[in-house]
């Protein structure tokens, strides 16, 4: 059995702005050192679903090793870690940051650093990694590698002398970054000998084997066929398989100190086991866990309804089956009366709810009405001890709440000091206060506190409308801050809508409540008797509009013989009433839903 | 086959011929029409003999009727000559005896015989030959007396043409003329609708026919609609307006026996379309005309036959199998029960209860008995009158004749 010597492995990760060349790079680097070969080459070899190419994210995080033989002459292991590149996976990006000794910062050689860039790289710094700063996309007509080399000095700090230009799409530079991840990043420390101790910083499900981890063994061995306990679980398997990924999995009989691998141990469900989790051996095993864990919690919740009743089935096996490849979704029945039977659904952060529902709508082929976003608030009740809520219907009555607390998140802001006053503007309507801001050059990096509730359903369609696409986001979630909130109801004919029941800010409920009425009244049909439509909060209106009694239903013409057109026509009106949901006596059509949940989005 | 008939099958027949041509398409047209600038003496020709072979064709399912009315439908019949049309209604007359009648063929039938006439197209000149070409009877498209509203409508004509439409129609001794007026079009006002009423009472016609303007989903202003680039007239207005046509014209002496239909006196409403409504056989000839056979033994509640609305393929037909140009649609009870309830219900009569218990076995109670009793709840429906179980529709009903009808259908 061949051990590889520590001193000749590098462990590193690529952070980046989206669109500023991760993936590319990350293939440049795997053909560089022939893990890949031409034939299995797509075009970004790390991001494997659809979704993830489409979007430019990647959701799952994947990992490679490398062989590269150094200046020194000396063949060296690198093993690339790569970590999810949107912002909701703020935990898992910090874990697989833990598993390295360095990072590549990538900056596009055009755009320079945007918000996320930042982020990242914040990061990395805490998390004790060695940055290597990359200029990329030097071939770019627009390209000023300089200016943004400066940037990288004046706003992070790192020497601008130490800035490597590159460009992933021709090559340049390839080779100077692999030289500079010898050079420059530290080999892992760990003790071999020590008892063995491995951070799970991924894992996916697989169909074939189950739960696959991917670890980075920090102390000590794992060896295949060794019985190892989950020092967070609790719970103890049997290693059936050791792999290292070069790019594809290969069998190894163990993996040693400042190794990355997979881990298969009989794991039949992500749910099983948590990222973060240390394992170690179950004889002779470490006294205490790897620092950094935390339980990951949804924040944002949605009710999902298929538009389809007879589709509940369907939607139930699909999230079960998202379930099995993203640990972090949250689902439970829920009952509506106005939609019927559907789902309770948790999510990290809004761009989570939104890839679930575009895959759950894509991949699985499924029609679903989705409830506005909310997000979970902490409760202090008059009495009793304060609880969480993930749903509007699950407030109590407000005489009987002490204060509401909503999650409050530090968001970080990047834009062109043209758009500085529209992107104010927003988080000033988002109820935002400015915590800082610096200018560098042209552009503007301004930080808010913002509630998330603000910014879950489209504060980042408004920024980039604002920006024309130039601004850039990122945000951290900082703690529960008591606000002024109360539910906001929905009634026609003095029926609530649960549905439509939300949880807003005083002062933006009345806006709120006057738009969903004047959607719904478009939208629900004259029926034989006049419909009020409120919005509540509460027993009081504060809004209110009306949908009058049906005046006249009757097609002139019946003549020329086609008659059976005309019984068409009606047996159509009857089945379209068929369909409509009844709230008390009035019937409301889906559309009027839909509609009614769209608001905000437009 | 006469002595046939019974209580709901008059046993006789009326005949429809489609004539499509139009020189221009009204935008909110939905009709089966070809649009024909100049329709020309071959073309003619061919449609005259292609419907004088269907004609020939099918009057074997309607063998030993008599004649009830006859009626040249369209398009714009009247772009056809007085020649062409007294060809054609020689060729009805000498298929079907009139009604007690036996010897048939040999002159123009002298049951109601309709034409529909477009003020645009006329030749004036040529109505008195349509008047000896059989013609009795002529429904004039005037729409509006109204130039602005014309113009929105998309009309080719203008007032002034159909004043003189009118003058030549009853110059060559027409003397039951039927006048067509479309109400709640785009910035229709109840004042305009009011001087609208007041020229067409002038004007003493025998049949006034009233519809609201319907934005059908396939023509230009029906997509125009759903484009946001139309806005079609007000709910309220348009029940005002239905109201305000109601009144103005009951006020004048006719009677509404029809949602859309008015007349002067029972012997002027339209014995054609009353047919439709009552359920009564119908033989519809030419490109899109449709057909309503009568019951019979293999066809307990009868069947209907559309034929296709593109001319080549009508013609194709024409040329394969001329006894059947259109696809049969076989009636099912519960569609005919259906219809029976809300065709009646649309007629000042109403529903006859004996009639309908004569074709379906129990009364209307029998079987809609929940609906009845919601609708007479509403105040949307009245019972009893003449015989106790006849429905009919109330003033209010009459508005939502509609949902009133959508109870009755099976929903699909």
């Amino acid at each position: 059995m061949m051990t590889i010597d520590p001193a000749l492995i590098r462990n590193f990760c690529i952070i980046a702005h989206i669109d500023h060349g991760k993936s590319t790079l990350a293939d440049r680097l795997l053909e560089a050192t022939n893990a890949v070969s031409e034939r299995d080459k797509k075009d970004q070899f790390l991001d494997n679903m659809e979704l993830e190419r489409e979007r430019g994210i990647t959701i799952k995080a994947q990992t490679a090793r490398m062989n590269f033989t150094a200046e020194d002459g000396k063949t060296y292991v690198l093993n690339l870690i790569d970590t999810p590149g949107h912002v909701d996976f703020s935990y898992e990006v910090s874990r697989a940051l833990s598993a390295c000794e360095g990072a590549l910062l990538i900056v596009d050689a055009a755009q320079g650093i945007e918000a996320q860039t930042l982020a990242n790289a914040y990061l990395a710094v805490e998390a004790n990694l060695e940055l290597i700063p990359v200029v990329n996309k030097i071939d770019l007509p627009s390209a000023d590698p300089d200016r943004v080399a400066q940037e990288i000095e004046d706003v992070i700090g790192l020497d601008a002398a130490d800035v490597l230009p590159v460009s992933a799409k021709t090559g340049v530079g390839i080779d100077a970054i692999l030289q500079a991840i010898v050079d420059r990043i530290p080999p892992p420390a760990g003790e071999a000998t020590a008892p063995a101790q491995a951070l799970i910083f991924d894992a996916y499900f697989d169909s074939y084997v189950g739960v696959v981890m991917i670890v980075r063994v920090v102390n000590g061995v794992l060896h295949k066929r060794e019985r190892i306990k989950f020092m967070v679980a609790g719970i103890e398997q049997e290693i059936t398989r050791l792999d290292v990924i070069d790019p594809t999995p290969r069998s190894v009989d163990s993996l040693a100190a400042g190794e990355v691998g997979m881990v298969i141990a009989g794991i039949k469900t992500l749910g099983d086991i948590k990222i973060g989790d240390t394992i170690t051996t179950a004889a002779k095993g470490a006294a205490e866990a790897l620092a950094g864990f935390q339980e990951v919690k949804a924040m944002v919740f949605t009710g999902l309804y298929p538009v389809d009743s007879e589709d509940y089935e369907d939607l139930k096996v699909a999230l079960e089956k998202l379930k099995l490849n993203d640990a972090s979704i949250s689902y439970e029945p829920e009952t509506s009366a106005a939609l019927g039977f559907g789902f309770r659904c948790g999510f990290l952060g809004f761009l989570h709810a939104e890839i679930v529902q575009e895959r759950l709508e894509r991949e699985y082929d499924l029609d679903l009405i989705t409830t506005a976003p909310t997000v979970r608030y902490l409760v202090v009740p008059r009495d009793g001890d304060p609880f969480e809520i993930e749903s509007p219907a699950a407030l109590p009555e407000s005489a009987e709440i002490h204060e509401i607390q909503e999650p409050v998140v530090l968001a970080t802001i990047h834009v062109p000091s043209d758009y500085l006053g529209a992107v104010l503007g927003l988080c000033q309507d988002r109820r935002g206060v400015q915590k800082d801001m610096g200018v560098h050059g042209t552009r503007v990096q301004v930080r808010y506190e913002l509630p998330l509730n603000e910014i879950v359903t489209d504060f980042h369609d408004r920024l980039k409308s604002a920006t024309r696409g130039y601004g850039s986001f990122d945000y951290d979630l900082v703690g529960f801050r008591p606000a002024d909130l109360v539910k906001l109801d929905v009634m026609v004919n003095g029926d609530a809508v649960d549905a439509l029941s939300l949880i807003v800010h005083k002062d933006k409920a009345y806006g709120r409540g006057s738009e969903l009425t004047k959607k719904l009244k478009e939208f629900i049909p004259r029926q034989q008797f006049p419909i009020a439509i409120q919005a509540a909060i509460g027993s009081r209106i504060i809004a209110r509009t009306t949908v009058r009694a049906v005046r006249k239903n009757v097609l002139a013409k019946c003549y020329g013989g086609d008659i059976t057109r005309k019984r068409k026509l009606l047996e159509k009106q009857k089945a379209g009433k068929k369909r409509m949901k009844m709230v008390g006596s009035v019937e409301i059509p889906q559309e009027a839903f839909l509609a009614a949940l769209r608001l905000g989005d437009d | 086959m006469a002595e046939d008939f019974d209580v709901f099958d008059d046993g006789a027949v009326g005949v429809y011929l489609h004539l499509p041509f139009c020189e221009r398409i009204c935008p909110y047209c939905d009709f089966a029409v070809v649009a024909a600038p100049e329709l020309g003496a071959g073309r003619e020709a061919r449609y005259v003999s292609n419907l004088l072979t269907e004609l020939k064709a099918r009057r074997s399912d309607f063998e030993g009727r008599a004649l009830a009315s006859l009626y040249f439908g369209g398009g714009t019949p009247s772009l056809f000559t007085p020649q062409s049309i007294r060809e054609l209604a020689l060729a009805v007359g000498a298929a079907f005896a009139e009604r007690g009648d036996d010897a048939a063929g040999g002159r123009v039938p002298e049951i109601e015989t309709t034409l529909e006439v477009n003020p645009s197209t006329i030749e004036w000149a040529r109505l008195p030959d349509f008047r000896a070409a059989g013609i009795n009877r002529l429904s004039i498209g005037v729409q509006s007396f109204n130039d602005t509203l014309l113009k929105r409508l998309g009309r080719a004509h203008r007032a002034p043409i159909a004043r003189e439409t009118l003058c030549a129609a009853r110059a060559a001794g027409f003397d039951n003329l039927s006048i067509d007026l479309i109400f709640a079009a785009p910035g229709e006002s109840q004042g305009d609708l009011a001087r609208d009423l007041d020229e067409l009472l002038e004007w003493e016609p025998e049949h006034i026919s009233t519809y609201e303007l319907t934005f059908e989903p396939e023509t230009p202003f029906g997509r125009a609609l759903a484009a946001g680039k139309m806005n079609s007239c007000d709910e309220d207005l348009a029940a005002d307006m239905t109201l305000q046509i109601e009144g103005r014209l009951k006020a004048s002496g006719f009677g509404r026996y029809e949602i859309s239909n008015y007349s002067r006196g029972e012997e002027t409403r339209s014995q054609h379309n009353q047919r439709y409504w009552q359920r009564q056989a119908v033989l519809g000839l030419g490109m899109g005309a449709h057909s309503a056979e009568a019951r019979s033994a293999g066809l307990p509640h009868g069947a209907r036959r559309a034929n296709p609305r593109r001319l080549g393929e009508w013609e194709e037909r024409i040329r394969t199998d001329p006894a059947r140009t259109g696809d049969e649609e076989r009636l099912s009870v519960a569609g005919s029960r259906g219809e029976a309830v809300f065709l009646a219900l649309r007629q000042a009569e109403g529903l006859s209860a004996l009639r309908f218990e004569a074709e379906f076995g129990g009364s209307p109670r029998v079987f809609f008995e929940a609906e009845i009793e919601a609708m007479i709840r509403r105040g949307w429906l009245i019972e009893g009158g003449r015989v106790a179980g006849d429905l009919r529709l109330s003033d209010l009903g009459r508005l939502l004749a509609d949902d009133v009808a959508a109870e009755f259908v099976a929903a699909v």
